[in-house]
């Protein structure tokens, strides 16, 4: 992240090549501010809501089926900033900050909050950083998934047996789709009627979808 | 200790002076990924145990109490429970006399095996972290991202001014709630209502986040933020000797818990 040196750099014009892999300070700090909510989120989901609405569900095959809301911030970092790495980055901070407050699962959370952000963030690297809309996402969402079912599948229940692993992760693809992908997209959309995203391209961009 | 940062009833004391909260933060998170790492590759009894024991052990030099301890980390005992239940019964391994066999349900002694070992394997991957995560400050880890891993600093300040937001964040999320509650939202019993509160509940929060970091933004730009010159640090991040003896301490440990499972023969790679 080396500024560029010339005098007139600062911040308000992500048009030209270079400026669209340099984060301007509102880049940087939007999506730690996003990520801080969502981990602000995932402390009252992860201590409140998720052990109360996942019993029926946990130690099965289809336990990740609502594990899509961890998937949320890799999603929507990335539709919202629009910059390289702002999938991961905000999936990283956010699984940080529900570390810091009060996971029970200590650095583990740090590792899948790595996985899962990587998933969505190959996707959006694969689309070149160009596409941004319900498309991208579901795919962002599915690659998010994946992602999270080959690490918990493999890594962590690493013996189930083969045929429970491939429907635990088609599960865990399912709600990155569905919570993650659509959800995503919905919310950002939400949040760019608001005009809250008036920084940044994915709130001008509403204007003409 | 900056307890601001606590939440949700968490509060908990930790006496900040004791050996190894003293420590780099950096330090404590690299200690406690060592044991973490080693224990996503394998799945046994003996190394897990071994970890889990040795965490165990180190609370107190943590200097934290054992019911703070307990408060913090119970969702984790419960977690344990259902992955070794989970295991048992889904894993491939259904050898041994059957304890359990009705219709598809099939479980064995060598599953039950199965299923202590992977969630003994999930409180020796988890304590370690939690106990460095409960005695890290924020300001210190972002100090020492910066220096000793070399984290672009405007990366390491900027996501911890926005950590600072966290707190009020926590109460706003409490307000909106409330004010909810007092409009008569709520509180249902209808799951499709309550998700429906919750939602909006969300939304209000991040719409409010994002206002608030897009003025944090313009006021960190405003006191030079982004400047192009060389920065300089107000406080200095030091990873000393003792800091290294720990993270040796912690591979020599997962060293030694190794040798001794691979000894007692239960040495288990999951890629094998």
């Amino acid at each position: 992240m080396r500024s560029p040196q010339d005098p007139t750099h600062p911040s308000n014009a992500p048009t030209s090549r270079i400026r669209r892999w340099r984060w301007r300070t509102v880049d940087i700090v939007v999506a730690s501010v996003l990520a801080v909510a969502f981990g602000v989120l995932f402390a009252v989901w992860n201590n409140l809501i998720y052990p109360a609405i996942s019993g029926p569900l946990t130690g099965s095959p289809a336990a990740p089926l609502i594990g899509g809301v961890w998937l949320l911030p890799a999603v929507v970092g990335g539709l919202v900033i629009r910059r390289p790495g702002a999938a991961l980055y905000t999936e990283v901070v956010a699984a940080t900050v529900s570390m810091l407050f009060g996971s029970a699962w200590g650095l583990s959370v740090f590792l899948s909050g790595v996985w899962q952000g990587l998933g969505a963030e190959v996707v959006f690297a694969l689309l070149a950083y160009r596409r941004w809309g319900v498309v991208a996402a579901v795919f962002a969402g599915a690659g998010a998934g994946l992602a999270m079912g080959v690490y918990e599948g493999f890594v962590l229940n690493a013996p189930y047996a083969w045929d429970w692993k491939i429907v635990y992760t088609l599960c865990a693809i399912t709600t990155g789709v569905v919570i993650a992908g659509v959800l995503g997209s919905v919310l950002v959309r939400a949040l760019a009627r608001t005009g809250v995203l008036a920084p940044f391209a994915s709130g001008r961009a509403q204007a003409e979808v | 200790m900056d307890q601001d940062m606590t939440l949700l009833q968490t509060r908990i004391s930790i006496d900040a002076g004791a050996p190894l909260a003293r420590r780099n933060p950096v330090a404590k998170l690299a200690a406690a990924f060592v044991p973490a790492v080693m224990l996503l590759v394998t799945v046994d009894v003996v190394t897990a145990g071994v970890v889990l024991a040795a965490a165990v052990a180190s609370v107190p030099a943590w200097g934290i109490g054992w019911r703070a301890l307990f408060r913090r980390a119970w969702p984790l005992s419960v977690a344990v429970v259902t992955v070794a239940a989970g295991n048992a019964v889904f894993t491939g391994t259904k050898s041994g006399t059957a304890l359990i066999d009705v219709g598809a349900l099939l479980v064995t002694t060598d599953s039950v095996g199965v299923g202590l070992a992977a969630g003994l394997r999930v409180a020796g991957i988890a304590l370690p972290g939690v106990l460095a995560v409960l005695t890290i400050d924020p300001v210190d880890l972002a100090d020492s991202l910066a220096r000793q891993l070399r984290v672009p600093a405007r990366f390491a300040y900027g996501s911890l001014a926005a950590l600072r937001l966290a707190p009020v964040m926590a109460a706003e999320w409490e307000i909106l709630g409330r004010a909810r509650r007092a409009r008569g939202f709520g509180g249902d019993r209808n799951p499709v209502t309550a998700v429906r509160v919750f939602g909006g509940r969300v939304f209000a929060l991040l719409v409010g986040a994002v206002r608030r970091g897009t003025r944090l933004a313009v006021a960190m730009d405003a006191r030079g933020f982004d400047a192009v010159h060389t920065r300089t640090s107000a406080r200095q991040a030091r990873f000393g000797r003792a800091d290294a003896a720990l993270l040796a301490g912690s591979a020599l440990l997962t060293a030694a818990a190794v040798v001794l499972a691979v000894a007692a023969g239960t040495w288990n790679p999951i890629l094998s």
